[in-house]
């Protein structure tokens, strides 16, 4: 007896019973949908967090100013700059785990060139800031040594302030006002894209010094800066340094342990391996319901089996009267049950699209689809279908024909 | 029950050649259906031998003997057991599909098997859209579509009137006098009668076998 003879009798059986067919599914589908969105929700945790070490670097630590009497809430240019060059200088110093120190001052000003207007974050800043940053140039280059210790008015920009100033592709050598200032332009970023709170590439970034004399020099006075982006020599350095930089930054200030500090420090990494674990919990999760609807799917698919076999025991009785040998009852009814699975495994497969594309499209939820997640729940449904059907199929193979036919 | 062994066959010495028309007679508990099962190829004996052509068919597995079934033998049931499901040309091509055949030649026996009961219009009706005498046909057709050479009927005309019943016989004598053998099994004389050969049985051992001098 052929396969496709085999499948033509199973769908006519199932066909017969077409709701029960569905509803008995019902486990796997649950399973199955569970098991897509499970490893999709992993793997997208995953591609996101290699995005953002793409897009912000690996073992860096932020360092920013922060008002010492109201966290968070500006107090105006001056009071909130706590962090200086000084510091800087005695961080790397002090900890030889740190291999650079970009420090960052900014503003959010307007930008004029080509008689187009547009607003961007303006950051001065060192060469340091591009490798930490993980930036690359599309064009042009970054500052040269001499253009930093003068305070050229030289500027790079990001891409999206390249669109909305520039008609070219290449503005190299264009000027663009910066605060009325002109700048020429020796640079342009690669477009690194958004982010879920900030686009990236909406950046103009001159020499510290340039930024100081010219454009912020009341909000910065002194050697005052905003933040700096530490680089870590290895990640495994990278909580030690944290705690370091803590210690060196309230010696500095003259803190005590238990003060409240008057910066912050981030750590990247850490953000990271929250999103890692939370995505890793709701995984688990996801992974304990699948694996229990998979094993309640595949029960009910033997319970239904099982009473189908009784059903249909003179039908097996008849079939073995005119020829069929135990094995062919037996692929019948596994068929038959693969069948059911599978049906539940597609249908499984359709509502976890559903729910991935729903959740990614609601929640903004970065989700993969992992083509290798439809292969394995074609796998998982199937071999539920099959070692739950086994037992069911070789109860009716087993079956005495003169019994069965004359079972009523 | 208890110590006592119930032998439903008891010292049975038969043997039925190739075209003959045997009807077995038998009240219920004489017998005659484990006689008819182990002739089926149905059940093997727990002692003793039957030989079917050059098979000494106590010795086969389940396996061979479904083989056998296929081949060799045809059942005609007296409550039709066609597969609902199935429209009569399905059907009668269940046989053939345990067989093996491909689907055009059994598609091909099948409607031949169908014509020669006179069924060629019932094609694709189901077993619930046709009546008792339609369905007893259609399980004939089922029964020789792989050209058997016993056909093996248990109370063929039992749940169908005397007409109609009538009509099944005149089928299987039919088939008789193109050279199938036959072994019928009935408690009513009328129908035994078809036979060439009665054979008369009780509590498990033959009472009687003749021939049939009216046939």
């Amino acid at each position: 007896m052929s396969i496709t003879d085999l499948i033509y009798l199973s769908q006519k059986s199932l066909r017969s019973n077409i709701l029960r067919s569905i509803l008995t599914s019902l486990g796997i589908i649950i399973g199955v949908s569970s098991v897509i969105t499970m490893i999709s929700i992993g793997s997208g945790a995953r591609i996101e967090v290699e995005q953002q070490i793409e897009r912000f670097g690996s073992n860096n630590l932020i360092v920013r100013s922060q008002s010492s009497s109201n966290r968070g809430v500006s107090m105006g240019a001056n009071s909130v700059n706590t962090l200086t060059l000084k510091d800087m200088e005695a961080l790397k110093e002090e900890l030889p785990a740190i291999k650079a120190i970009a420090p960052r001052v900014s503003l959010s000003t307007q930008i004029v060139a080509n008689g187009n207007n547009w607003l961007a974050t303006v950051t001065g800043t060192t060469n340091d800031y591009f490798d930490l940053g993980n930036w690359k140039f599309e064009n042009g280059r970054s500052f040269e040594e001499e253009e930093l210790n003068s305070g050229s008015r030289v500027a790079i920009i990001g891409k999206t302030v390249q669109k909305n100033l520039f008609d070219t592709d290449s503005p190299i050598d264009e000027v663009i006002r910066i605060n009325k200032v002109p700048f020429t332009v020796i640079g342009l970023l690669d477009a690194k894209g958004g982010t879920a709170w900030a686009d990236l590439d909406d950046t103009v970034i001159v020499p510290l010094k340039t930024a100081k004399q010219r454009l912020v020099a009341k909000k910065f006075p002194g050697d005052q800066i905003r933040s700096m982006t530490i680089n870590v020599r290895s990640s495994d350095l990278l909580f030690k340094t944290e705690k370091d930089v803590d210690t060196v930054m309230r010696k500095l200030h003259k803190i005590s342990a238990n003060g409240n500090p008057d910066f912050v420090i981030r750590n990247y990494a850490q953000f990271l391996n929250a999103r890692q674990e939370s995505s890793r919990v709701m995984s688990i999760l996801l992974a304990t319901v699948a694996g229990i609807s998979l094993i309640v799917g595949g029960i009910g698919i033997m319970n239904i089996m099982l009473v189908t076999v009784t059903e249909r025991t003179k039908e097996i009785g008849v079939c073995m009267s005119v020829g069929a040998k135990k094995r062919d009852i037996l692929l019948q009814f596994l068929i038959e049950s693969l069948m059911i699975s599978l049906i539940g495994g597609l249908i499984g497969i359709a509502l976890g699209l559903g729910v991935i594309f729903g959740v990614s499209e609601y929640f903004k939820w970065k989700m993969s689809l992992d083509y290798m997640s439809i292969v394995l729940s074609f796998v998982f449904s199937s071999s539920i279908g099959i070692i739950f059907g086994f037992y069911p199929a070789r109860k009716a193979a087993n079956l005495n024909p003169i019994d069965a036919l004359r079972y009523e | 029950m208890g110590d006592n062994k119930l032998l439903a066959l008891d010292n049975i010495d038969l043997s039925i050649n190739k075209g003959d028309f045997v009807s077995i007679m038998g009240s219920s508990g004489s017998g005659k259906s484990t006689l008819m099962n182990i002739i089926g190829c149905l059940d093997v004996p727990s002692s003793g031998e039957y030989h079917f052509r050059d098979n000494n068919v106590s010795n086969l597995n389940s396996n061979k003997l479904a083989e056998l079934r296929n081949k060799d033998i045809g059942f005609v049931f007296q409550n039709f057991n066609l597969l609902p499901r199935l429209n009569a040309q399905e059907n009668v091509v269940l046989p053939l599909l345990y067989s093996g055949k491909n689907l055009k030649e059994r598609n091909q026996l099948a409607i031949e098997a169908l014509e020669s009961v006179g069924l060629k219009d019932r094609v694709h009706h189901r077993p619930n859209q046709l009546s008792g005498g339609q369905q007893q046909r259609v399980s004939i057709a089922r029964a020789i579509a792989g050209s058997p050479k016993l056909i093996l009927a248990d109370e063929p005309t039992g749940a169908l009137d005397s007409k109609t019943g009538l009509e099944i016989m005149k089928i299987l004598n039919d088939l008789n006098s193109k050279g199938i053998t036959i072994v019928l099994v009935t408690h009513e004389d009328d129908i035994a009668k078809y036979g060439s050969r009665i054979i008369k049985m009780k509590d498990g051992k033959i009472l009687e076998d003749k021939k049939n001098v009216n046939n």
